[in-house]
Parts: C-alpha cells; sequence; structure tokens
C-alpha cells in the first residue's frame, strides 16, 4: 500500500470538502484507510454510529495521555453505540507498538499529513494534534476538540448523543 | 467599617481577576509553527552559518526531530552538534531531549566560496504546554555569505525582543 495513494485519496477529499458546509462530516466519512495491519477501512462502516475520530501521533505526548481515557470511554460506551477510530499520522510499525501496549480496543488507522489536512475546514488551521471529532448518528459533527479532551466533556458530549 | 469595605473590594477585584485570566486561559490560541518556533539565520564567516531557533514560552522543539538543510546542496554541510536539550524520561519513547528558549546552531559549510548565496533549511517538530503538537514544520532563510575577511552579516530575519532573555 503506498502512501501515494494515501496521499491522492486524502487530496480528493480534501478537494471535495471544500464545497461542503463546514460542520459536516461527509468528508471524513468518506475515508478510507490502511489498520495497522496495512487492511483497508473505510470510515464509513461506522455511519449510524456516534462516531469519535481522534487525530493522534505517538510522538505527540499529549495525545498518548488522554488515550487512556478513551480506551475506558469505548469500553464503557461501545454497547450503546459509540465507536472511536484513532487516525494516526505516524509511523505503522510505532502505532501498531503503542496500541499493544495500551491495550487499544478501537481501531488505529495511519492517516499521514494528508488526513490531518482534512481538520482544517473542521477549526484544525494549524493540523495540530491531538484533534478530535464527535460526530453523531446522522454524519453530522456535533463537536470539535483541539488538544486534550477533558474527560467530563467527552462523557457528557457522548452521552448526550447516544 | 471602612477597613472592611476596602478589603471587600480587594477581594472582589482579586476574584474579577482570576476569572478574566481563567476564561483567557480556557481560549488559548496556539500560535502558528513559525512564530511558535521562529527561525533566522547569520553568516558567521565564508564557510560558517549560524541558525537560531527563538522558542516561544510554553512551547518546546524536540532535538531528534531537527534536521538542517543547505542548498546548494554542494556547500558541503558538515553534520551539525546541536546541543544538549533538556532531558525527559517519555514512557514510549524513553529519553527525550527538548529545546526551550533560544537554540543556536552552527552550520559549517566546507564547499562554500566568499560572497556566495545560501539557502538555509530548517525542518523542526515540537508542541505547546497547552497540550497540543505541531506536524513537521519546514522554515527557510536565505542567507549571503560574506567575502573573505568581513565582519558577520546582520541576522536575516528581524529578531524579537524576547531573543535576549
Amino acid at each position: 500500500m503506498g502512501s501515494a495513494a494515501v496521499l491522492a485519496l486524502a487530496g480528493g477529499v480534501l478537494f471535495a470538502v471544500w464545497d461542503q458546509a463546514p460542520r459536516d462530516a461527509s468528508a471524513i466519512l468518506a475515508l478510507s484507510l490502511p489498520d495497522t495491519s496495512g487492511r483497508q477501512q473505510s470510515l464509513s462502516q461506522w455511519r449510524g454510529k456516534v462516531l469519535v475520530v481522534n487525530f493522534w501521533a505517538t510522538w505527540c505526548a499529549p495525545c498518548r495521555e488522554e488515550m487512556p481515557e478513551f480506551v475506558r470511554a469505548q469500553r464503557e460506551f461501545g454497547p450503546r453505540g459509540l465507536q472511536f477510530v484513532g487516525i494516526a499520522v505516524d509511523e505503522p510499525d510505532k502505532v501498531a507498538q503503542f496500541a499493544k501496549e495500551l491495550d487499544l480496543n478501537y481501531p488505529a488507522l495511519i492517516g499521514g499529513y494528508g488526513a490531518v489536512e482534512l481538520s482544517k475546514t473542521l477549526g484544525n488551521q494549524l493540523s495540530a494534534l491531538p484533534f478530535t471529532i464527535v460526530i453523531n448518528r446522522t454524519g453530522a459533527v456535533a463537536r470539535t476538540q483541539l488538544g486534550p479532551f477533558k474527560p467530563d466533556k467527552l462523557r457528557s458530549t457522548i452521552d448526550s448523543l447516544l | 467599617m471602612r477597613v472592611e469595605y476596602r478589603g471587600f473590594l480587594l477581594h472582589a477585584l482579586g476574584v474579577a481577576a482570576f476569572a478574566l485570566m481563567a476564561a483567557a486561559a480556557a481560549q488559548v490560541n496556539p500560535l502558528a509553527p513559525e512564530k511558535a518556533f521562529r527561525f533566522s539565520a547569520r553568516a558567521l564567516d565564508p564557510h560558517t552559518v549560524e541558525a537560531r531557533f527563538s522558542i516561544a514560552d510554553g512551547y518546546y522543539l524536540y532535538r531528534d526531530k531537527l534536521h538542517f538543510a543547505v542548498e546548494p546542496a554542494a556547500s558541503g554541510l558538515a553534520m551539525p552538534s546541536l546541543p544538549t536539550g533538556k532531558i525527559k524520561e517519555d514512557q514510549f519513547f524513553g529519553r527525550v531531549e527538548t529545546y526551550r528558549g533560544n537554540l543556536i546552531v552552527n552550520l559549517q559549510l566546507q564547499a562554500t566560496t566568499p560572497g556566495q548565496k545560501v539557502v538555509v533549511q530548517a525542518e523542526s517538530q515540537g508542541c505547546a504546554d497547552l497540550g497540543i503538537c505541531y506536524p513537521p514544520n519546514t522554515q527557510r532563510v536565505t542567507v549571503a555569505l560574506p567575502a573573505a575577511g568581513s565582519a558577520p552579516t546582520p541576522l536575516d530575519e528581524a529578531p524579537k525582543k524576547q531573543w535576549f532573555r
């Protein structure tokens, strides 16, 4: 799986998002990215769930620090229809290693910088990490968070959408 | 009575100031990477360029993500020696070195000719204490190397006041 293909895909999606309302998550939902085992995963497979998309990287300490909370939330709210998806701007082996250490219970996809560029239209002008997008069951962006998501805010946001 | 009243006023002012600060803290907008990690360079002599990062308060750069390049590639940039950073024990990466404040790196150019122009390129990557990290960022500065024996040129990017703290 070449990174060129991912870039081309992200570029195409980036172009598509240009024409759309800023709070529409369809550009994110149209993403298809490889997981750590190289299998292509399309985000649209979780349409209809409350989807939390988290852009992160292993080299981003504040990203790693908040992920145990995401693991807890996935365990707790998963049965009610919550799905976390991590998009790592990182190398697959590092992501796989960290996912193992953390016992990550949700998919870790490999995005590259092309994918994080997508978040610019949702308020992340600097393409900084972590950036988290909460998408409701109808595919609209309910909330975005640049920097660490406060656990109580994360929980109340999820709870209100389930 | 009067003293009590003044005390109350001071207390109220204190509470108001704290509330304002809290509101400001909640709305902190991270700086653009070029502002958080301001890069500049100047020639010290025909074969030495001084590269500088002026890192804003509350921001830091990773030592092992810092890369310099010089164009034309034939300038003969020697592997620069980076100063030791502040050492942090990272749970995942182990020993990690970071820079805060001012960072100065001398770049030795072994194959330049006096009076020549070079483009100094610095790739850096860092984070902010407010809990975000930036993707790698590349900044470029054009530096005119002096003719043999002349004094160092002024910095190629206007220095900010925070440079010499």
